[in-house]
């Protein structure tokens, strides 16, 4: 029992990460944006208001290495809004809005713990991004800063893939007008830290 | 028949060539036209591609039989013929057909006038080739 108390605190203080957690509650006027591109034009879709409020935690380890970012968010594939409604159908047919109407970005980790001032700062971290069923790990590049209203601004940058979530982009006219693979994925959190 | 089956094989390999050679320019260099074509209504996986790109060739052999049963009524020059099939055609079936197209599908008023016009001039090519190997 001794032996056991007395390991416990010892794994306890070696463990990774520093108490306590802080709470990032992502607030509703967040938005995120992909943009695209076919053989005939550009396009860019927005969420343009994040219509649910979701809370992240944050939490380092004692060295400052490694940074734990957990939680998730989800977003409507409905919301999508391409700016002409035949591109936003077809985008909402690409994505399988029918089969899986949100996709979900779960965060997983910080290259660093972020200073959180009013200068941008610029890190790393890794998400999985789920698509139409399909879940991929990503290394997303942030920039982050708080401005004087205590608010964090986290925004992130990737691009992807239809084809990393084995969705096949859209092509018409027998092929003459095609879908370009890549997309690029730009989300802007506004976050309010609580301890 | 083997008439109207040679004369529609013929017609159908020159409205191949111009009608998707004409469709690649146009996406090409006119592509502001063709940005409402990325919408569900048109279909995107590729799975009709080979009934596409038959279209000349069904067009050409329909024509085919309507020419050979109908061309004593078109008289002068081969070109006056032609024209006059492709505007007798026009009329007759694709007016009709881009007016209910307009009516019930969430298309713009200018994509059925390049339909239709993409359609007068599919005739009247098939026309000339009629007018000129099965007179």
């Amino acid at each position: 029992m001794l032996y056991l108390s007395v390991t416990g605190f010892v794994l306890q203080g070696q463990s990774g990460y520093e108490a306590p957690r802080i709470k990032w509650v992502v607030s509703q006027n967040s938005n995120l944006s992909v943009n695209g591109s076919t053989n005939i034009n550009k396009f860019s879709c927005v969420v343009p208001a994040y219509d649910r409020t979701d809370t992240l935690f944050i939490s380092k380890s004692k060295s400052n290495k490694e940074v734990s970012l957990s939680g998730s968010i989800g977003l409507n594939i409905s919301s999508f809004d391409c700016h002409n409604s035949g591109m936003t159908k077809q985008l909402q047919k690409t994505l399988k809005e029918k089969q899986f109407p949100a996709l979900h970005i779960r965060f997983l980790s910080l290259n660093k713990f972020p200073d959180l001032n009013a200068q941008p700062e610029m890190i790393t971290g890794l998400v999985d991004i789920e698509i139409a069923g399909v879940s991929k790990r990503f290394e997303i590049n942030y920039q982050i800063n708080r401005d004087d209203q205590k608010t964090i601004h986290l925004l992130g940058s990737r691009v992807i893939n239809f084809s990393d979530f084995n969705l096949v982009p859209p092509r018409k006219l027998g092929g003459m007008i095609k879908t370009k693979d890549e997309l690029s994925v730009e989300f802007h959190m506004n976050i309010k830290a609580i301890q | 028949m083997k008439k109207i089956l040679i004369t529609g094989l013929i017609a159908g390999c020159v409205l191949f060539i111009l009608s998707y050679g004409g469709l690649f320019l146009g996406v090409r260099y006119f592509p502001a036209l063709f940005v409402d074509y990325n919408n569900p209504l048109f279909n995107s996986d590729g799975s009709r591609d080979v009934l596409f790109y038959m279209h000349a060739f069904i067009i050409s052999f329909a024509l085919s039989w309507f020419w050979d049963r109908f061309k004593t009524l078109f008289k002068g020059t081969f070109i006056m013929r032609g024209l006059e099939f492709g505007f007798v055609y026009s009329i007759i079936a694709l007016l009709p057909v881009m007016w209910i197209s307009f009516s019930s599908l969430d298309i713009n008023v200018i994509m059925v006038i390049s339909w239709f016009l993409y359609g007068l001039a599919q005739a009247i090519i098939a026309g000339l080739v009629f007018a000129k190997v099965n007179p």
